[in-house]
This record gives C-alpha cells, sequence and structure tokens, in this order.
C-alpha cells in the first residue's frame, strides 16, 4: 500500500486544504521502516489540537503516530479524555467509542475487518487514557484479552481523570492528593501490567515517553505481536501537567524523574516466548542468519 | 501578546545531528529541519510557547532557542 488511498483527483487538487496537500505529498505512509526520526523532515499524521501547551500526552501522540508500521491500513480506537481532543485532528482512520468501551468496539471491528478483508493485514490499536482503560472500561480491557482479541492496547496514563478535572483513579498513586481527590487517593496504584500479563497479552511494557527510540520499540513490537499471535499491552507514563501543578516546560523532566531505578515508571517489559519466536522471525536477515549458522554449527 | 518559539540561526548545531527541539516539542509539525539552511525552524502558528524546546536546548548547552513575544 502507498498513498494511492489519499491521492487527491488532480482537478480538484487546487480545491484540497494545504494540510491535506501536504500529508499527499510529504508524510510517510507506506515507508518501510516509518519511526520516530521521520519527524521533523516529513509531515506527521496529527494537525493542530487543543490539549494544554507542553502536554506530554501530546508528545506521546506524535511518537505513537510517526511508528505505526502500516498507517494507511491501521484503525485507531480512542475513548473519552484528553486523548479524544485529538483524535479528530489524526490523518489515521479512527473510531470514538463511548467512554470505557474502546476494547470491545475494537475487538468487533479486528473481526470485522479479517471477513471483510481477509489477504489484507489490518492492525486495530486501541488507545485511551487511564481512566477510560483501567477503570470504567476495566471489564471491557479485561474481557478483550481473555477472548485472545488481536489488538493492541496503548493507555496514556496520567494517574488521574485529566479531562474532568483531576479526579483519582486506579492508576493514581497511593496518598496523591488532586484538586477533585482532596481526600488523597486510599489505595495502590493498580498493577495493570502485571494484570495484563496474567490476562494473557503477549507482549506488555510499561515505560514513560522520555525517549522516543524505546517508545517505537514498544509501539512496534505491541504492533506486530498483535497482529499475529494475540493481545499486547503498552502503558506510558504521560502526566498530566497541570493537574499535578506542573509549569508547561515541566513534564519531561516529570518522565524523568519518574523512571529511574525503583521509580515507579521504571522500564518494564515482558514477552511470550510464542511472540518472542515470532519477533525473532521477522527481524532482519542479518541477525537470523547469525542464529541458523549458530544451529547449525 | 503571546510567546512562540524562535530559533538563534547561528547557534543552532541542527548540521550535526540535534534534533532535540523537533524530537520534544510537543506539537507535531511545529519544530521542522530546514534542508536547506540546516538548522530548526519554528513554525508559529502552531506554536504554544510551552517553552520545551528552549529546556532541551539550553541543557544541551546550545541555548540556540528562546522565546519572543509577538
Ligand atoms: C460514560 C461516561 N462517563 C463519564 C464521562 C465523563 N468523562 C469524560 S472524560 C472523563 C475522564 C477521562 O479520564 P482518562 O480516561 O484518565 O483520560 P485523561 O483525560 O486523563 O487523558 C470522564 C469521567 C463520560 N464522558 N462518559
Ligand atoms: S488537562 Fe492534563 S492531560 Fe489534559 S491536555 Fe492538559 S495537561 Fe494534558
Ligand atoms: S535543540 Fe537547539 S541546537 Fe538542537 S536543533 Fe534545536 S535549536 Fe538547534
Ligand atoms: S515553545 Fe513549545 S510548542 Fe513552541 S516550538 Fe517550543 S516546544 Fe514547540
Amino acid at each position: 500500500m502507498s498513498k494511492e488511498k489519499i491521492k487527491i483527483n488532480r482537478e480538484f487538487y487546487d480545491i484540497m486544504p494545504k494540510e491535506y496537500q501536504e500529508l499527499v505529498e510529504d508524510a510517510t505512509y507506506g515507508k518501510e521502516g516509518r519511526g520516530w526520526k521521520d519527524v521533523g523532515e516529513s509531515k506527521e499524521m496529527i494537525e493542530e489540537h487543543s490539549l494544554c501547551a507542553g502536554c506530554p500526552e501530546s508528545i506521546a501522540f506524535r511518537y505513537v503516530l510517526a511508528c505505526l508500521p502500516n498507517p494507511e491500513d491501521t484503525v485507531m480506537v480512542g475513548s473519552t479524555g484528553c486523548t479524544s481532543l485529538v483524535f479528530p485532528h489524526v490523518a489515521v482512520h479512527n473510531i470514538h467509542s463511548l467512554f470505557g468501551n474502546q476494547n470491545a468496539v475494537a475487538s468487533g471491528l479486528k473481526r470485522a475487518l479479517s471477513y471483510r478483508f481477509p489477504d489484507k493485514v489490518k492492525d486495530v490499536v486501541v488507545l485511551a487514557g487511564d481512566g477510560a482503560t483501567v477503570d470504567i472500561g476495566l471489564d471491557m480491557t479485561l474481557q478483550s484479552w481473555f477472548r485472545q482479541e488481536k489488538i493492541a492496547t496503548i493507555c496514556f496514563d496520567n494517574e488521574l481523570y485529566a479531562n474532568t478535572g483531576g479526579q483519582s483513579s486506579g492508576l493514581m498513586q497511593k496518598g496523591f492528593v488532586a484538586k477533585m481527590a482532596p481526600a488523597g487517593k486510599k489505595f495502590d496504584k493498580v498493577d495493570l501490567p502485571e494484570i495484563a500479563r496474567q490476562s494473557g497479552c503477549h507482549y506488555v511494557t510499561m515505560l514513560t515517553v522520555s525517549k522516543p527510540n524505546r517508545v517505537e520499540k514498544a509501539i512496534r513490537n505491541a504492533i506486530l505481536i498483535a497482529r499475529e499471535i494475540g493481545p499486547t499491552y503498552v502503558q506510558l507514563y504521560t502526566p498530566c501537567i497541570l493537574e499535578i501543578g506542573k509549569q508547561m516546560m515541566e513534564g519531561l523532566q516529570e518522565m524523568r524523574d519518574s523512571e529511574g531505578p525503583g521509580k515507579r515508571f521504571e522500564f518494564k517489559e515482558y514477552i511470550s516466548d510464542e511472540a518472542k519466536a515470532y519477533l525473532e522471525s521477522i527481524a532482519p536477515k542479518k541477525k537470523r542468519k547469525k542464529v541458523t549458522a549458530q544451529t547449525e554449527g | 501578546m503571546y510567546a512562540v518559539a524562535e530559533v538563534i540561526d547561528e547557534d543552532c548545531v541542527a548540521h550535526k545531528g540535534c534534533r532535540l527541539c523537533i524530537m520534544y516539542c510537543p506539537e507535531a509539525n511545529t519544530i521542522l529541519f530546514d534542508a536547506e539552511k540546516k538548522v530548526a525552524k519554528v513554525i508559529e502558528p502552531s506554536c504554544k510557547g510551552c517553552e520545551l524546546c528552549v529546556v532541551v536546548c539550553s541543557a544541551a548547552k546550545h541555548n540556540a532557542i528562546r522565546l519572543v513575544h509577538r
């Protein structure tokens, strides 16, 4: 696939918005090995949106969209929250589900797409906030994992309900006080990565978005494994600078401060044996040769 | 009056491969690599003035980007 799908009819070219023309000319649809390094030198698939200045969710969105292995044949499923303010400005097919329903909608969509396009690769990627993933949508999240739906679930964990003013979520730290959680969070941060592993996810990782190359690896692994093997889960720390009282330029430092050894967002990764074998089978040829040479020797 | 970022072309080391501001700016398509001049370039209308680019550029001791008022 390439830009065929979005190509503009010559007669209409001049009346199309400049942003659309740029997408057709300069975006990386169909580019082999696309990734975060393309940013700044090719058109990104996000237009201006209304997230707060400096919001790390906004940084995360850039990386996720730059790293989708197959954006032209991907459908993203979003949910209510700050992320839903970005989706209308994203140049990848996406569906806005009712708050919490995202993994149920994605399951149905994935099945429908595989009936409709049996010979094509179609990736279904859920992207939702922690309130949607862990509280109100937990039932749908878990059931999709139990059923081994071939979808990738990405959670933008900002540890609270940002879009409604800072209520506590299951992923908030114990004791944390927010504007709409004045008594402090009463129980521990839910260990969703561990629950994901126990619920049948074949790839689980948790990290901040302070290092784009790591985010790229996580997103690619999650989508490729979901395509062939089964459900995957990526939890990204995207602090809500507004609700935790940080200045707009402090988001990156907040992520760096939270990812060191023993900190709550220390890098974590789990890959099932089946998924590991699959990743090895699609690894660049050079490496594969070495593996065969070793086994033969 | 509002603040936007501005690159100081003479101090920018994008020609040596620096992409820090481009990488960490939260807004898409807002700091681009100017292939002709080999410097970073701010697309002013989409800059929200968050100052993150200034933070990363000065932490790397390049000091090649600043906020200006419009
Ligand atoms: C069914 C339903 N319940 C409640 C709401 C109100 N609501 C809108 S956004 C939101 C919080 C979203 O929090 P989260 O998923 O953590 O995303 P964030 O905004 O933090 O990125 C809530 C409760 C809603 N829109 N629909
Ligand atoms: S409220 Fe928080 S999460 Fe939402 S856009 Fe603002 S900083 Fe980002
Ligand atoms: S971080 Fe500074 S030196 Fe590096 S590309 Fe940006 S403006 Fe230039
Ligand atoms: S001030 Fe913020 S929005 Fe503007 S260019 Fe710098 S990082 Fe991007």
